[in-house]
């Protein structure tokens, strides 16, 4: 008799029981998991920390596979974005004009009206070195970590606009929740009306609108800055343009491409209350005044507003 | 089993088969990091295929004592970790998937290709419905169910590349056991 054949019944049987056993401590771990224990976010992050160097050696050559079809791609464009880049160089030349005579109308407006001008925001930047790997959860990790300064809640953006937020950091790397996150919720504003929202993600490509007012008037086409309410997020970043989906709602197209997330900034922003006030730029100090003349320098240039009317 | 291995192994064999017994299981971790490698930025879109489930049907159907329960549910788990969603999600779906897979192991062993390949867009169409039924528990609303389904048509379409290089190492590698 073959002496393997009493051995299959058993390995049979200890197979049946482990998978039993490993489907129960899964069932387990994920009614546990929910408690979101300190257990379970340390374990994710030693894990992350563990994946992310891995990840970035793998996604350098995807990276470059895709700097090399753009590039092909823009020699065969090369003289149509010529001439479209001219075009728009003699636009933005406008607009630079036009933005030089604002800021210093705006500077002045700050200055008359003694505002507290925003601190500088620091930033660390980083690449994203992963793809959020699953149909359920919109996150993806940079290589940017608490050894950088990065803190959990700090925005991230890239050239285009804010991208997300992170919710996790490590020493190595962080994971940055997307807007279009079923749990990302980003207070911003609709300009030019100025209208309040939560820019709440729901897993689809566009995240909606919520609470805002009945009455609010807005329209495809405008467009939704961040509104630094609750002090995580800085003031005034860019997020996307309104859009009307063929079911009538309004949603919002994100600047930033989920698709193309390459390189991006961490910005190290500190809510204005916490950090020490500052003056007002040099430039706009009257001539001869002293630092113990600050209080009086706000009408300084009120007065000399009054004198060019 | 003084019957069975007569002579003792040289310690050349004993490495080759410790290789043979965790091949699979490595294969199965490569797969995971694999899943995260943002290949889908080359062309411009964020799909991803579901790596460890392809490795998980191969295996669980060319030879299920090589990928266990219990390597099934760690890739899930680590899975879970990485991604940053649900922990145990991806674990539990797994390792249901391995036992309705393994259950039904008789049929798609000696089958041809094609039915190998149908096989696993029915594990595929199975594995995403009940991800997305236990997303949409837990946040107790309807998930929209697009990036699954995208998801797992991605991973469909890509499995008969993924098959034939697990079946290459398959022979190259683990003939000897």
């Amino acid at each position: 008799m073959d002496p393997n054949r009493s051995a299959l019944p058993f390995r049979e049987f200890s197979h049946r029981i482990s998978l039993v056993f490993m489907l129960t401590l899964a069932a387990a771990l994920l009614l546990l998991g929910r408690a979101e224990t300190y257990v379970f976010d340390r374990a994710r992050q030693v894990v992350t920390d563990l994946a992310a160097p891995l990840l970035e050696v793998a996604s350098r050559p995807v990276a470059a596979t895709r700097r090399v079809i753009e590039r092909t791609d823009e020699y065969a464009y090369v003289f149509d974005e010529n001439e479209r880049l001219r075009a728009e160089n003699a636009r933005l030349l406008a607009w630079k004009e036009e933005a030089l005579k604002l800021q210093g109308k705006v500077a002045r407006y700050e200055a008359l009206l003694n505002v507290q001008v925003d601190p500088s925001i620091e930033y660390a930047s980083g690449r994203v070195v992963s793809d959020s790997g699953g149909p359920f959860v919109e996150t993806v990790l940079v290589n940017v970590g608490t050894e950088q300064g990065a803190k959990s809640g700090q925005a991230v953006i890239d050239t285009d606009g804010l991208v997300g937020r992170l919710v996790s950091t490590g020493p190595k790397a962080s994971r940055v929740l997307l807007l279009t996150d079923l749990n990302s919720r980003v207070p911003v504003v609709i300009e030019p009306a100025h209208y309040k929202a939560v820019l709440a993600g729901d897993n689809t490509d566009w995240p909606k609108l919520e609470y805002l007012a009945a009455q609010s008037a807005i329209s495809p086409g405008d467009r939704v800055v961040t509104s630094g309410d609750g002090g995580l997020i800085p003031p005034g970043l860019p997020v996307g343009l309104v859009i009307q989906t063929s079911s009538g709602d309004l949603r919002v197209q994100t600047f930033s491409d989920r698709g193309r997330l390459d390189f991006v900034r961490v910005l190290q922003y500190e809510f204005p209350s916490r950090v020490k006030r500052q003056d007002p730029p040099e430039v706009l100090k009257g001539p001869g005044e002293s630092a113990e003349l600050g209080a009086a320098a706000p009408a300084a240039p009120a007065a000399q507003a009054a004198a060019r009317e | 089993m003084a019957k069975l291995e007569p002579y003792s192994p040289t310690p050349a064999a004993r490495a080759g088969r410790i290789v043979m017994t965790i091949m699979p299981f490595a294969i199965g971790l490569a797969c995971v990091l694999l899943a995260f490698v943002p290949l889908g930025r080359i062309v411009g879109s964020a799909l991803t295929p579901a790596f460890p489930l392809m490795a998980i049907y191969y295996w669980a159907i060319v030879k299920p004592e090589m990928f266990p329960p219990f390597a099934v549910f760690a890739v899930g788990l680590i899975f879970d970790l990485v991604s940053g969603g649900a922990i145990g999600l991806w674990a539990f779906v797994y390792v249901i998937t391995y036992a309705v897979v393994i259950s039904q192991r008789m049929l798609l062993v000696n089958a041809p290709f094609s039915a190998f390949w149908i096989g696993f867009l029915a594990t595929a169409a199975f594995a995403g419905l009940l991800a997305w039924v236990i997303v949409s528990i837990i946040h107790g609303i309807f998930v929209p169910p697009g990036s699954v389904i995208r998801h797992m048509a991605v991973t469909v379409a890509v499995f008969p590349v993924f098959a034939m290089l697990f079946g290459r190492i398959q022979t190259r590698v683990l003939q000897g056991s």
